[in-house]
């Protein structure tokens, strides 16, 4: 069993890579190496061309902003909306905390496409399809649990004896806050925003539904990859995914901090 | 558990009065995140609901359901939808609890081997789409690779047959979502007692038996949620076969969107938007139910 471990976890971590790497590869290699019956494995030239012309299309930058304003914009109303909730249900005895987190989870297993279509009705009236605050308050529901989810974790992590000495030395709810609470749970704070924002970076079926015109950076990615363009598809996509990488590696480092065993203590 | 204050407004002095005001402040946190999740998943799935039993006319009805069960292409969504969750929660579990298995053992020289399996979870999905297109495409890497090393002379169409497409969706979602299964029974081996292993060796277990008879039925829950995290989100599956087979592989979520967005008719995709929500519901439940009793029977 042991001897197999490391082979195994290699080929894992291959699994892991190869698409990747394909990618990447893609988004760098003469046409010549591609567009054959026989690709290449490793590339034999390396050419900057397929990026120069996603860079100079004019196409990306707006579906970048696009998906950079809701992602960001998601990530501050989740943490607004989440963090009394989190702070609240910490509160709560453990079964109703438990309950109502496992509440706010059953509404993430709704299907999609049964939410969407009524949200996109509603926003074509109100003015709101296409536009980045309608998706942002659209890509919420989904972020919400997670954010409530980490953040009770976080704050019920933090000992009962420090906020109570921080209210005995004379501070008030906000002052608790913001000097004791917050600081405390900030790996979890941040874990939370992390997560929020790939979430909303990468949603898609919201975004299919409530764009028509203004593409976020998947519906790009999908828009290159249905036009048949590897080359431009791989550089979009790469483009994509370097924020994410980003952000996982500190998304690793965060969560090692956190525990998220405090939502049952 | 009772605190001196509530939400850090120690006003009144009366337990009834203090209790009133720590549950208005508890109301005031939990209201607004409870309200906006309801308006904007309960109340479009109930409208939707509605929606599906009426008729563009706007009268009450099942008409809705009885075009669809007509439709030939509904039946082959439902078909898929359960083909692909079936095959890949196989291969996630199968994938996962190996990978999970071989790093619980490993000890700390293993975590970057970790960090490493753990990159696909952060992918886009739509960016997994366009690698595994170029993996599985008819020149892509898998057929170049499979070439070089002799197993097949011509390519393989890897979309071209339903089974085929079948496949190829199924290893692209385990390729993002393994990461995942992996990270809940991990969770799950760690929470097993050191002590049962070597009280098992002392008796003569071999490490069939151990896996067996301690990591197995110890490893149920962590399955359980696995299961139920995972499968819900296969029976939603959306880009993947969108993206991968364009309308080749129609599954019930891709059903709903072409009947919304490209017919025009809000009725029928509400009417299947609905049915895969009971089958999600009744999936749900019974597991529960069937993991639920397997707990009293051991």
């Amino acid at each position: 069993m042991t001897s197999l471990r490391g082979p195994f976890l290699l080929v894992m971590v291959l699994f892991a890579a190869a698409p990747l790497y394909g990618l990447l590869k893609i988004s760098l290699s003469p046409p010549a190496e591609v567009m054959t019956a026989h690709p290449t494995l490793v590339p034999h030239g390396l050419t900057g061309r397929h990026w120069q012309r996603v860079l100079d299309s004019g196409q990306i930058g707006a579906p970048l902003r696009k998906s950079l304003l809701v992602a960001g914009g998601a990530t501050v109303l989740a943490l607004l909306l989440a963090g009394p909730a989190a702070y609240s249900l910490v509160q709560l005895p453990l079964r109703w905390r438990y309950g109502i987190l496992t509440g706010l989870f059953l509404c993430r297993m709704l299907p999609e496409v049964s939410v969407a279509m009524p949200i996109a009705v509603v926003f074509l009236r109100w003015g709101l399809m296409d536009t980045a605050l309608g998706l942002t308050l659209a890509h919420l529901p989904m972020a919400l649990p997670v954010a409530a989810w980490v953040l009770t974790a976080a704050f019920g992590n933090i000992p009962r004896d420090v906020e109570e000495a921080a209210a005995l030395d004379g501070c008030n709810l906000w002052r608790t806050l913001a000097y004791v609470i917050i600081p405390l749970a900030l790996p979890g704070v941040i874990v939370a925003a992390l997560l929020v924002w790939l979430l909303s970076w990468e949603e898609f079926v919201l975004a299919t539904y409530l764009t028509l015109g203004d593409k976020t950076m998947p519906l790009q990615v999908y828009y290159y990859l249905y036009q048949g363009n590897a080359f431009v598809t791989a550089v979009a996509a790469v483009i994509m995914t370097a924020p994410v990488l980003l952000l996982s590696a500190l998304l690793q480092r965060f969560i090692r901090e956190t525990s998220l065993a405090g939502v049952v203590r | 558990m009772r605190r001196p204050y509530a939400l850090g407004l120690p006003v009144f002095h009366t337990p009834r009065l203090r209790s009133l005001t720590r549950y208005a402040g508890l109301c005031l946190g939990l209201a607004p995140l409870t309200l906006y999740l309801a308006a904007l998943t309960l109340v479009p799935v109930v409208s939707t609901l509605l929606l599906s039993l009426q008729t563009p006319q706007g009268e009450w009805g099942l008409g809705a359901y009885r075009a669809i069960t007509s439709h030939y292409q509904f039946g082959e969504a439902v078909a898929n939808t359960l083909l692909v969750t079936a095959l890949g929660l196989s291969l996630e579990l199968a994938l996962g609890l190996a990978a999970a298995l071989a790093l619980a053992g490993g000890g700390a020289a293993l975590g970057w081997v970790r960090v490493a399996l753990l990159v696909p979870l952060g992918v886009p999905t739509i960016v997994a789409a366009s690698a595994m297109l170029y993996i599985f495409g008819t020149a892509g890497y898998l057929n170049e690779v499979l070439y070089r090393l002799g197993v097949i002379d011509l390519p393989i169409d890897w979309t071209g047959s339903r089974w085929r497409a079948v496949v190829t969706v199924a290893v692209a979602d385990a390729w993002k979502v393994t990461p995942l299964v992996m990270l809940i029974l991990l969770a799950g081996l760690q929470a097993i007692p050191r002590q049962l292993y070597e009280a098992a060796r002392t008796d003569g277990a071999t490490p069939w038996q151990q896996f067996a008879r301690i990591t197995l039925p110890l490893l149920r829950p962590a399955i359980t949620m696995a299961l139920i995290v995972r499968g819900v989100d296969a029976f939603r599956i959306f880009a993947l076969p969108l993206a991968l087979t364009g309308r080749n592989l129609p599954v019930l979520s891709t059903y709903a969107y072409v009947e919304y967005l490209e017919y025009g008719n809000p009725h029928t995709a509400a009417a299947s938007s609905t049915l895969l929500l009971l089958m999600i519901l009744m999936a749900v439940a019974a597991y529960l139910k069937l993991a639920g009793r397997e707990e009293v029977l051991r």
